[in-house]
């Protein structure tokens, strides 16, 4: 495992502009995600998580400050860089699952494969990516005739399909109950470890905490802690923590 | 269509369409009761432009047939000033030559001279002016219906001088009948009047009233006597296909001499070209209007669909779909829509086309039992369509045009929408 910087943050602000009103979702954020880790970004509603998820996502773009992401600086880029950076080495899974409704699980994950200009072996390849995160039997389902659970994994493959550097993944079992959460951490565990994917969440979930190695907690779009610990057992149990 | 069969299974990859086309056909179904109202406003749209543009392109055929068929031909050759002057006293140069490069040239099925005159016509203490028709007997009945039905007496003989057909309300008029000699006086060359007797040898009638009051055919050679002006005035030509005219025109005018010029129906009779005129800029108007509703309604609905899938599309996007993409797949869903309004369009717009174009629509009662002779042109009251293989491309081409078009800015809307705002909206 290598120790490559996918994403370096100095003194990132990033400012909404709602009428008369500006409000200050992110003041001047540094950090740094390597290659490799599984990080939680914790924080109370409104610090500014899913804003910082977004920005390292290439979705928007920070009002101040230098955002690096993948040795891209997002803020100079152009929209179809952007679109382009996100389709071939980022992936993003979202807290209401998010598949298209009216594709099933295996067109799900042949879209992303298809928007990177794969062709015919898209669909054997979206089917060998479910199978190996044991979705296999839910290929031909769409989403409303899967559960919660059995959705977010599949919103996993499809976000893991492109063969990504880093996984986005905005509150992401907010909407699971413990069981689906548990096998759906274990699956990103597993994708962490064997092909060394980069997770960041962003969380409420005490349970996701429990499974990252990293925890940046964000309080007013301040980074209040960035602490490094050894993940727990599957079970959730937490584990000793170093602060930096 | 059946969107699991569309991708179910994984089969033959070269047989499925690629998951962006299933996306936009399947995204159709999800909303399938306004999917077939928008095909249902497509189809009956389309339908009433094929109706209306097969019922006018037939009315102006018929029109054009009248025309040609009323003895103003498919086109003339006339002297050059003509055209300018309009005047009766004019004559070509070398006549029988031309008749004869006319008749040689390819798209010419029939051609008859013309000699006219005004003149004033007495039976007894009863007069009438008319203009008097100097024509070629044995020609001039296969180009002109005004005179094929003879009820009384017959048409004029080649070579038999000094006899004359009128038409039966002229002759009513006159208090005539056939064998009866009329007295004939008009204006010589050198302003001196001269006069003949001729005698009734066929009385015409056309239907209608207005036009058998008008018709006095003589031989030609009757008119250049009475006249002084030897020669045929013009060379009337139909021809086999309507369509080419323009071509035979430039073909004819480039073997005529200068002293010559080729005209069209539309010229001879401009009132009747600006009727045919003003009936296809309505047609195109209303057409045009019928189009612009359809546009609005697909639009409309396109656009409820995109506002709809906000959150779809803001996904799309933070998986990497470009925006070139977006539009490809909104494009994709109006060109299925098209297609399938333009088939409907087909199965309602060909019946009511076939049914005008072979039955007709009398417009006997409309006009109340009078006569639809309008300048010098018999009309037949019973108006029928065009119809043909071209109503199906046209079907498609409208209601494609319409859906592509009403697609662009739904297309345009979706692709702009912020993935992050979208997303943090729906949170």
């Amino acid at each position: 495992m290598t120790n490559e910087t996918l994403v370096k943050a100095e003194d990132v602000t990033k400012v909404y502009n709602t009428g008369k009103i500006e409000v200050h979702a992110l003041t001047g954020v540094t950090l740094e995600v390597h290659q490799g880790d599984l990080m939680a970004i914790v924080g109370p509603s409104g610090s500014g998580k899913t804003t910082f998820l977004n920005l390292v996502g290439a979705l928007d773009i920070a009002t101040g400050g230098q955002l690096t992401v993948l040795g891209n600086d997002v803020s100079t880029m152009s929209k179809r860089r952007r679109a382009d950076l996100r389709l071939h080495a980022l992936g993003f899974v979202f807290q209401a699952y998010n598949l298209v409704p009216v594709l099933t699980a295996r067109e799900n994950v042949e879209f992303v494969l298809e928007l990177q200009g794969i062709g015919g072996e898209r669909a054997w390849r979206a089917t060998e990516i479910l199978d190996q995160l044991g979705l296999g039997e839910f290929a031909d389902r769409r989403p409303n005739e899967m559960s919660g659970g059995q959705q977010q994994r599949v919103a996993v493959a499809r976000a893991v399909a492109s063969k990504p550097q880093l996984v986005l993944a905005d509150e992401p079992t907010a909407n699971l109950d413990g069981e689906n959460a548990e096998i759906l951490l274990s699956m990103m565990r597993r994708l962490n470890r064997e092909q060394n994917i980069t997770f960041i969440f962003s969380t409420h979930d005490p349970r996701v905490v429990a499974h990252a190695r990293r925890v940046v907690t964000l309080v007013d779009g301040r980074v209040a802690k960035d602490q490094t610990k050894t993940p727990g057992p599957l079970s959730g149990a937490p584990a000793e923590s170093e602060e930096k | 269509m059946d969107c699991g069969s569309l991708g179910a299974g994984g089969g033959n990859a070269r047989m499925r369409p690629s998951i962006s086309t299933r996306y936009a056909i399947c995204s159709l179904r999800r909303h399938l009761r306004r999917t077939i109202l928008a095909i249902l406003g497509i189809g009956l749209g389309s339908a009433v432009c094929l109706f209306m543009i097969a019922f006018v392109r037939g009315e102006g055929k018929m029109m054009l047939k009248a025309a040609a068929e009323s003895g103003a031909g498919h086109l003339r050759v006339v002297p050059a000033q003509w055209p300018k002057t309009r005047e009766n006293d004019l004559r070509l140069g070398d006549w029988e030559k031309i008749r004869d490069l006319m008749r040689d040239t390819e798209g010419v099925t029939a051609v008859t001279p013309h000699a006219r005159t005004e003149g004033l016509l007495a039976f007894g203490t009863r007069v009438a002016g008319v203009e008097i028709l100097g024509v070629d007997p044995v020609t001039e009945q296969k180009t002109n219906r005004l005179v094929r039905n003879i009820p009384e007496g017959h048409y004029l003989r080649a070579g038999a001088l000094g006899t004359t057909v009128i038409g039966r309300a002229l002759a009513e008029r006159l208090d005539v009948e056939i064998d009866d000699l009329l007295m004939i006086t008009v204006a010589k060359a050198d302003g001196e009047m001269s006069g003949a007797m001729l005698r009734i040898v066929g009385l015409a009638q056309t239907g209608s009233e207005e036009l058998d009051s008008g018709i006095c055919h003589v031989n030609l050679e009757d008119v250049e006597s009475l006249t002084g002006r030897a020669g045929a005035a013009d060379l009337t030509a139909m021809v086999a296909n309507p369509k080419r005219l323009g071509h035979l025109v430039r073909n004819l005018g480039e073997k005529l001499s200068d002293d010559c010029a080729v005209v069209t129906w539309e010229e001879i009779m401009p009132e009747l070209a600006s009727g045919v005129k003003v009936d296809e800029t309505w047609t195109r108007l209303t057409v045009g209007i019928v189009m612009i509703v359809i546009f609005l309604g697909i639009m409309s609905a396109q656009l409820a669909a995109v506002l709809e899938r906000r959150r779809e599309f803001a996904v799309l996007s933070a998986v990497g779909m470009r925006g070139g993409r977006l539009i490809r797949v909104m494009l994709a869903e109006g060109i299925v829509l098209g297609l399938f309004g333009s088939v409907l369009g087909l199965v309602l717009g060909l019946p009511a086309a076939y049914y005008v174009a072979t039955k007709g629509i009398d417009f006997t009662k409309m006009y109340g039992g009078a006569d639809l002779a309008v300048s010098n042109v018999l009309f037949d009251p019973v108006f029928k369509g065009d119809f043909g293989w071209w109503l199906i491309p046209l079907a498609f081409e409208l209601a494609l045009t319409a859906t592509i078009l009403s697609s662009l800015y739904p297309a345009w809307f979706a692709m702009r929408t912020d993935p992050a705002t979208a997303l943090r909206a729906e949170q």
